[in-house]
């Protein structure tokens, strides 16, 4: 992406940091040519939420399907194509009129990278991480996702064993929708669960 | 860094192309955390998650990929 300037800006100490790290480890043999710009192009591409909105919307249409989804997430998930690394133990909660999921990583902003791609930005900040888990009530409000005081709200640790996807619940009036249309409706933060369809 | 949670990010694309780095320094220094766990731990990612939660909570407000980057940093560190 670089602009070609004949003044680039320098670097800053952080991206020094980088360059020399990219150095070191192509030197040791560790970063085959194209790697690097193969697994961004992946993520920017291929892999993201629109995964994880295909897998919500097969089981909404599908109550077979959705059953093996609450079973078997990880197989179920691997149906669609979808699975490898940071999603190899995925569970998917699900939301109902009186229940509703959260996911947080209080260590680390593990993730479920295969179906959501990278997370967002806030989703890896300390006050996120913090007060989901001490204040959930709060701070969905804040987020634009306020819950009737009677809705159960359960928050999920994310862990280096466990990865978790939210599956929304189906928005009324959408029963003459197809699979297609209604995976256009399921947003990244509602499998988060920070927002309700 | 601890600013409230950017209300701005919850609406934005569901398609796969959505930007998800800020700056070419960053999705550098994830897929070199990526070949590091391909090619020097056999795809072990535990090894790097262990750091990256004691860089996190070392410094709890410092931007993501910046404790992405020290825990790498330290992560080479443990290479033979």
């Amino acid at each position: 992406m670089s602009e070609g300037g004949h003044h680039p800006a320098p670097l800053s100490p952080v991206e020094r940091r980088v360059a020399a790290l990219e150095a070191l480890l192509t030197e040791r043999g560790l970063v085959p040519a194209g790697f690097i710009e193969e697994i961004t192009r992946r993520y920017e591409s291929e892999i993201g939420p629109l995964n994880g909105a295909k897998v919500v919307a097969r089981a909404w249409v599908d109550p077979g399907y959705k059953e093996r989804l609450l079973t078997d997430g990880t197989a179920a998930i691997a149906e669609l194509g979808f699975g490898g690394p940071e999603g190899d133990h995925m569970v998917v909660v699900e939301n109902t009129p009186a229940v509703h999921n959260v996911i947080v990583c209080t260590l680390c902003s593990c993730y479920p990278w295969p179906v959501l791609g990278l997370p967002p930005s806030w989703y890896k900040d300390p006050p996120y991480r913090a007060r989901m888990v001490r204040e959930p009530r709060s701070l969905l409000a804040e987020m634009g996702c306020p819950l009737p005081g009677d809705v159960e709200i359960r928050v999920w640790d994310s862990s280096a064993e466990v990865r978790y996807l939210v599956l929304p619940q189906r928005p009324p009036g959408t029963g003459g929708m197809t699979e297609a249309e209604l995976a256009g409706l399921v947003t990244r933060d509602s499998m988060i669960g920070v927002a309700r369809l | 860094m601890s600013t409230p949670l950017s209300l701005s990010d919850l609406d934005l694309p569901r398609q796969n192309g959505e930007l998800v780095f800020d700056a070419p320094w960053q999705s550098t220094v994830f897929g070199l955390a990526a070949a590091v766990i391909d090619n020097a731990f056999g795809g072990d990612r535990e090894p790097f998650r262990q750091q990256l939660i004691k860089a996190i909570a070392a410094e709890p407000g410092r931007p993501y990929w910046e404790s992405w980057t020290a825990a790498l940093e330290a992560l080479v560190e443990t290479l033979p």
